[in-house]
């Protein structure tokens, strides 16, 4: 298939005119059917170039005067011409061809253009009208593109999101299973233990049963109840009860707190997530702390160590998981600021209609340039592959929604703290945006 | 009657300590601590057989009190004990904390039990040997390195290192000319990446660690997988794991520190046991070593010869 040229379809083959043909037949040729699109006929020399367009308003105006036609009639076209018409090359792009012409477009229009190939040979008329359909035609291309990309960015963009809450999930949940193989060692073991100790006081209870039944039966030996007695002896001796209570006790005392404890993780996960229950509630924020802590604390407790010192706050609606996730972010974020081992502190308050929650470190902290930059989104100091730098961008955006803003202060060598803060009375835009 | 044996358990969770004194206090001697600092400041002044240390913990983690006390007591077996995987505490308690075994939380009581008896075995008799004697003049004798990775890096590394320790350095590219090798020359040290040929290296290594406890496992590779790098400190007792890209003066510091080892065993002339790798646990892997450890019957006569 031949290549048209962007100005191809706008080509109208229109005959030229020479310099010598009269004004008079020019009119008459403008009144054929074939040119009542065009508002112009070019006039080209011998070899064909472009000479200059003659309109059809420039006849209008002589045949206008009194005596017109019976003046000018007889004419060449080349007296009234425009000499200096409109010349676009074939071969120009459309939005080249549009920035020329309406740069030199009068108003009303009067000409077409001229379209002529590489050597400057005439080749067609163009009109404007035409031209501006063309471009309209690009233009609803081109929105048809862009929308289409902006439907694509917004896709990636939320599986960006979510592909970075499933990351910080995963991280918490492999976190906790960890976690959980503290306890998990300690009661598998005692139970294992609480076996084997209490297997010698199962046999002394039979050996004294035995030594019972003998005593209660008039008619047994002597021989059967001294060795029963003998073995009720030894056994007991073998399982010295008064010396395992204290184990026993304490095995079954560590035990209760290991099954505690998982119970406990178990619960902070299941409240960290709350796929049970609804997107916007009222609750009380110090909840949210608290199981973040929970689920933090394995990330946490080798790095720094946590002061709390939260105080009453009154209920609020909000989206408990993802203030979690928020929380959650930069609790991590503090430990592993960390050089050493340090200290984070939470504080949470109301006041003024707000309720307000800081997480402060004594870490490393951030020079200006990184803590300008720390709420965009891919910005990391992570290196490639750990982090992708959504964290705090995904924290901003969920403060903002409901309606609150996160801010940040921090000092190189002496630590970084955040402060959240919530209007109380948030509840109802959230519930509408929800 | 020897001494009893001495166990030290060190765990930030005191009833995970209580629970082991409790499982072990009549087979041993037991000691717990549940602040690695404390432990340390112990072990200055009380010798130990078996040290097993948590990983996490709030004021050092177990690897760095791991590596600390092999300074200490560098023939004390050290065990880590930990509930999660942590590829770089792995590799840190590996190459500086020169640790017997890498135990996970929950653990089995029995096989805790079994890791526990060898691991006194081995320090018993590392401390009757080490007793006699002291540090014995070690004299620069020239060992045999033989090198199962194609990598010119690593190459340029262990070649630089052979020349200058006018130690002899042997190639193979594939698992049957190492075995070739390995049954005709006597090995002091390998390097090895986890893949030679396309095939995999770790189940040779694990029949080396059963036909041959002397010899000394260098792993290089660009694998980082925890559970792998678990079953080769536990099943083939690799001296050091060192990740690729390879960092030159960590090569080298582990090179140089396994051939002091190797001039170590050297110099012992009977046939002390003082490595001891468990067996695979996966049943095809079992077979392959099975298999490979035939292969090897020549390197074993030679050696019990």
């Amino acid at each position: 298939m031949e290549v048209v040229p962007a100005l191809g379809r706008l080509l109208r083959r229109v005959e030229p005119l020479q310099a010598q043909v009269s004004i008079s037949d020019v009119a008459d040729r403008l009144l054929r059917p074939e040119h009542t699109a065009v508002l112009s006929l070019p006039v080209v020399d011998a070899d064909g170039r472009p000479l200059g367009l003659v309109s059809r308003s420039t006849l209008q105006d002589i045949f206008m005067q009194r005596f017109g036609r019976d003046l000018w009639g007889r004419k060449p076209v080349s007296e009234v011409m425009n000499p200096a018409p409109l010349v676009v090359s074939l071969d120009t792009s459309l939005e080249e061809a549009a920035r020329q012409i309406t740069a030199q477009l009068q108003s009303p229009i009067r000409d077409d253009f001229v379209l002529v190939d590489e050597q400057g040979l005439y080749q067609g008329l163009g009109t404007v009208l035409d031209l501006l359909k063309a471009m309209e035609h690009r233009v609803a291309q081109r929105n048809r593109v862009l929308r289409k990309a902006l439907v694509d960015l917004k896709e990636s963009q939320t599986q960006l999101v979510q592909s970075e809450k499933m990351a910080s999930l995963g991280q918490m949940v492999a976190g906790v299973a960890h976690e959980l193989n503290t306890p998990l060692g300690y009661v598998k073991n005692n139970v294992q233990l609480l076996r084997e100790l209490t297997r010698p006081l199962l046999e002394l209870a039979d050996a004294q049963a035995a030594l019972g039944d003998c005593l209660a039966d008039p008619a047994c030996a002597e021989d059967d109840l001294a060795r029963a007695l003998e073995e009720a002896g030894r056994l007991r001796e073998l399982a010295a009860p008064e010396l395992l209570a204290e184990d026993l006790e304490q095995l079954f005392a560590d035990t209760g707190y290991g099954l505690q404890q998982i119970g406990e993780l178990v619960v902070g996960l299941k409240d960290f997530a709350r796929l049970d229950r609804a997107m916007s509630e009222e609750i009380d924020l110090n909840d949210c702390i608290r199981s973040a802590l929970v689920i933090a604390r394995n990330s946490i407790k080798d790095k720094a160590e946590v002061h709390q010192q939260l105080g009453e706050l009154p209920r609020i609606a909000c989206a408990p998981s993802q203030i979690n996730q928020v929380l959650l972010n930069l609790l991590t974020n503090a430990a592993q600021a960390m050089e050493g081992f340090g200290r984070i502190q939470v504080k949470s308050w109301s006041e003024n209609g707000q309720v307000l929650i800081s997480v402060q470190d004594n870490g490393c902290g951030m020079p200006r340039e990184v803590l300008e930059r720390i709420f965009d989104p891919f910005y990391t100091t992570k290196p490639v592959g750990q982090g992708t730098g959504l964290g705090l961008s995904i924290s901003f955006k969920i403060i903002q929604d409901h309606g609150g803003n996160i801010r940040v202060v921090s000092e190189p060598g002496r630590g970084t703290r955040f402060l959240i803060s919530l209007p109380c009375s948030g509840a109802e835009e959230l519930k509408r945006s929800a | 009657m020897s001494q009893p044996i001495r166990v030290m358990f060190v765990d930030d969770e005191e009833r995970i300590l209580r629970s082991l004194a409790l499982q072990f206090r009549r087979d041993y001697e037991v000691l717990v601590e549940s602040d690695p600092r404390r432990a340390l400041e112990r072990l200055k002044s009380e010798p130990v057989h078996v040290l097993v240390s948590d990983q996490r913990m709030p004021q050092m983690s177990g690897s760095e009190l791991l590596a600390q006390a092999a300074e200490l007591q560098p023939n004390a077996v050290r065990i880590l004990l930990t509930g999660y995987s942590d590829l770089d505490a792995a590799i840190e308690a590996l190459n500086s904390g020169g640790i017997f075994r890498y135990l996970t939380k929950p653990w089995e009581p029995r096989e805790m039990a079994a890791t526990l008896r060898q691991a006194g075995e081995i320090a018993a008799l590392r401390q009757r040997q080490a007793t006699p004697a002291a540090p014995r003049p070690v004299s620069a004798e020239a060992l045999n390195l033989l090198l199962l990775d194609a990598d010119p890096l690593t190459l340029e590394c262990v070649g630089a290192f052979c020349s200058e320790g006018g130690h002899r350095l042997l190639r193979a590219d594939n698992l049957s000319e190492a075995l070739r090798q390995l049954n005709e020359e006597r090995v002091d040290l390998l390097v090895s990446d986890l893949k030679l040929g396309g095939a995999d290296t770790a189940p040779l290594l694990k029949s080396l660690a059963q036909a041959h406890p002397r010899l000394l496992s260098l792993v290089v590779t660009p694998f980082r997988d925890t559970q792998a790098l678990l079953a080769l400190i536990n099943e083939a007792q690799i001296f050091r794991y060192l990740p690729k890209p390879i960092r030159k003066g960590m090569f080298d510091k582990g090179l140089r520190a396994a051939a002091e080892q190797a001039l170590l065993y050297r110099a012992q002339p009977e046939q002390v046991v003082t490595r001891l790798a468990d067996a695979p646990r996966s049943q095809p892997e079992r077979e392959r070593v099975g298999s490979l450890l035939g292969m090897l019957g020549r390197l074993r006569e030679r050696l019990s010869a």
